[in-house]
């Protein structure tokens, strides 16, 4: 019996579980002074709605979401369980040359299976307020993730001022299409659909401007320059008045309109069909990203992250990478910014404060670190749990608890999946390596690590 | 300053603070010659190297590097990534593997790195993107070959044994084209086979790359067999220069480093298993 609890899958049972029953309890009623007990028994007894589709106890509730997502984590492992290990790789140079490009045919099939879900979801979610959030909390948070991840994850840079490359996109979205005080550029109003290339060319330059004189420093010192990048840009947002409209912001932003020559296409109120628009870019930026992962581009980043005097004695200018894992990463944060700015035809600094930030590296750190699939369904889970718990809020629940689910969340990655939900190769080797002191790297290669 | 000399070091002095690491020193290498650096540890062998590639700025004297002839470039003051498009590359102390990547990723990275930057390109996936991984994977291929790491190309680096981390630093060098490859102590950590074998491989780079050779060694053996002149350091000054032969007969030279011991096999701080060596960090 002691021996059968001391296996790993016990081990990782027992753990998972005592996690689960800890935020059932966290986000459960509370007792009173009377009643102690009613918090703890009310979490597991207490009537819950599962989605909206049927009412029944929150135990019930909880046992079933754990199944999903880790049906889906299976799902995953599975696929990816399909790549050629590195040693078993028939050892011809040949064969080394095609390795890439058969994994990739995999990496992509992966990719398949979220896209096709992701491509029903509008016709199995019917309830509005379930589409308009997958639009503004989800997909909007899915982009901003995908780019910090090319930033924190790909080339190792702890950036904590993200959020204001997503107010950059936001506002030049508004500022073009005529929404601020501030006058559009030549007294054009664009559609706010022209804003995209704008918005992602601006943010990409802000991430250039903001590069070149900080990311000579490293670890800390850059985390704090940045924090303080993010912090500056909402104070002008706040004090510029007559530029960005100070705290109140605009709400004049139009929804998006394509027209070109005969074809014309209006985005109006509802959800849907700026959920496609964001799924077709957010397809657009994963094919992008997981290209340069696995280009001279991101082989590049992988050498600095590691041994930057080594990488910069093979003739790499870390200088110049990591700007552009800077601006690559502000391209999409820009195109977060256009999105939110157009669907809710709404902006003010009070969007984009430095929880954002916060809450977008979770979503990474949750993901997995380099690990595009890992960040896209990481983000995707949590940002639909975070906005579960907000609109189904247990009684006492405020909207700034969700930092507590996070900080929690964020502790627990840590501790049990330090590379991440769905780990990156070249992160979960490293991370191994580390803890292990290098060496013993076989059993990495074979093994199906926790 | 000869146009024949790749390597032209005058009078340089470099400090840490109160620390005198180099201490004028001055030395040349002559165009495809296998040159060695030796001294105890802390002589200032390392400082050396570093000065050479730009990690270290020396605060006295002129390093001119002239990679093609009539073409000389001022190392002091030059970036490390600038002097490896210049010509020189170099291998570290302990061996800094991109522990993450393959044998095969760790040389494409330098046979690459002087490519245009083309992320736009690779993003899209296009023509010129996919013929220039094309050719960095040949070159990869033809350096795994030369070094004989070829079985290894899939092996993940940090599980290379130390002789063939030695290997796959020298080609992850070479990849980068280098005029000169600067080798800080290849051998450490390496046993008696495989030390042979790195001696051969060295000597084919100098013969058949035409890339002249500067090394440091602790392993007496190996610098008397290869190097064809040397320097001696000593608390960071030049004190003895010459061929081995003359190095071995020098009085100086065998009082302050090599005691009064055999020259033939003395192995100096080199620990057998390489534990120590590889910790340090170079």
């Amino acid at each position: 019996m002691k021996d059968m609890l001391r296996t790993p899958l016990a081990r990782r049972i027992g753990m998972t579980t005592a996690v689960a029953v800890l935020l059932l309890i966290m986000t459960g009623p509370s007792g009173t002074v009377y009643q102690p007990t009613a918090g703890v028994v009310g979490s597991f007894s207490a009537r819950s709605s599962f989605f909206g589709l049927f009412a029944t106890q929150r135990w019930v509730v909880w046992l079933a979401l754990t199944l999903i997502v880790t049906g889906v984590i299976r799902a995953v492992k599975f696929l990816r369980a399909r790549v050629p290990q590195v040693n078993t790789v028939p050892r011809e140079a040949v064969a080394a040359i095609k390795a890439p490009f058969r994994r990739r045919s995999i990496r992509f099939s992966s990719y398949g299976v979220v896209l096709l879900v992701a491509l029903f979801i509008p016709a199995l979610i019917s309830d509005n307020f379930w589409q308009q959030s997958i639009v503004e909390a989800i997909a909007v948070y899915v982009l901003l993730a995908l780019g910090l991840n090319v930033v924190v994850g790909f080339a190792g840079l702890l950036d904590l001022g993200f959020v204001a490359f997503y107010a950059i996109g936001a506002y030049v979205t508004a500022w073009v299409t005529g929404a601020l005080p501030l006058h559009a550029p030549f007294g054009v109003h664009l559609d706010p659909f022209w804003a995209i290339p704008i918005a992602i060319a601006v943010a990409m330059v802000a991430g250039i401007l903001l590069g070149i004189p900080t990311l000579r420093l490293r670890g800390d010192y850059l985390a704090i320059v940045t924090l303080g990048f993010g912090e500056i840009v909402t104070i002008f947002l706040n004090n510029l008045y007559k530029v960005t409209g100070g705290s109140t912001g605009s709400n004049q932003v139009p929804h998006f309109v394509f027209h070109v020559g005969p074809l014309k296409y209006a985005w109006g109120l509802g959800p849907v069909p700026y959920y496609y628009l964001t799924l077709g870019f957010v397809v657009l930026f994963l094919l992008a990203f997981s290209r340069l992962e696995h280009s001279r581009v991101g082989r590049a980043w992988t050498a600095i992250r590691e041994d930057e005097v080594a990488a910069e004695s093979l003739g790499i200018n870390p200088l110049k990478f990591k700007v552009m894992a800077f601006a690559i990463g502000a391209a999409s944060a820009g195109f977060a910014g256009v999105m939110t700015a157009a669907q809710t035809n709404f902006l003010s600094p009070q969007t984009f404060l430095l929880s954002v930030s916060i809450n977008v590296l979770v979503l990474v750190i949750f993901g997995g670190m380099g690990s595009i699939i890992g960040v896209l369904v990481g983000a995707a889970l949590v940002q639909f749990l975070l906005t579960y718990l907000d609109h189904y809020a247990p009684y006492g629940f405020q909207p700034a608890d969700i930092y507590i689910y996070l900080g929690a969340l964020l502790v627990a990655t840590m501790i049990f999946r330090p590379a991440g939900l769905i780990p990156a190769k070249r992160r979960r080797r490293e991370i191994a390596m580390a803890e292990a002191g290098e060496g013993h790297m076989d059993e990495l290669l074979t093994g199906d690590t926790p | 300053m000869s146009d024949d000399n790749i390597f032209d070091v005058q009078n340089v002095t470099l400090r840490f603070g109160g620390v005198v690491s180099l201490n004028d020193v001055s030395l040349h290498q002559r165009r495809g010659e296998i040159l060695a650096v030796i001294g105890p540890n802390g002589a200032g062998k390392t400082s050396l190297f570093n000065s050479l590639t730009g990690v270290y700025k020396p605060q006295e004297g002129t390093i001119t590097f002239t990679g093609e002839p009539g073409n000389p470039v001022s190392v002091i003051g030059r970036k490390p990534h600038r002097l490896n498009g210049a010509g020189i590359a170099r291998t570290f102390q302990a061996s800094r593997m991109f522990s993450a990547l393959t044998t095969f990723e760790n040389v494409k990275i330098g046979a690459e790195s002087h490519r245009g930057l083309g992320a736009v390109g690779a993003m899209l996936g296009g023509p010129a993107t996919r013929r220039g991984e094309k050719e960095s994977d040949r070159r990869t291929i033809e350096l795994l070959d030369f070094v004989g790491l070829r079985d290894e190309a899939n092996t993940l680096s940090a599980s290379l044994s130390y002789g063939a981390r030695r290997r796959l630093e020298i080609a992850r060098g070479l990849a980068t084209n280098p005029k000169v490859l600067l080798l800080d102590e290849p051998a450490a950590g390496t046993n008696p086979a495989e030390k042979l074998d790195l001696t051969e491989l060295i000597r084919k780079v100098r013969d058949e790359m035409g890339v002249s050779i500067l090394l440091i060694e602790h392993d007496m053996k190996l610098v008397m067999s290869l190097a064809e002149r040397l320097y001696v350091l000593n608390f960071g000054s030049v004190i003895a220069e010459g061929t081995p032969d003359e190095i071995r007969a020098n009085e100086a030279v065998v009082e302050a480093y090599l005691g009064s011991s055999d020259t033939g096999t003395s192995q100096a701080t080199t620990s057998p298993d390489g534990v120590e060596v590889t910790d340090a960090q170079g």
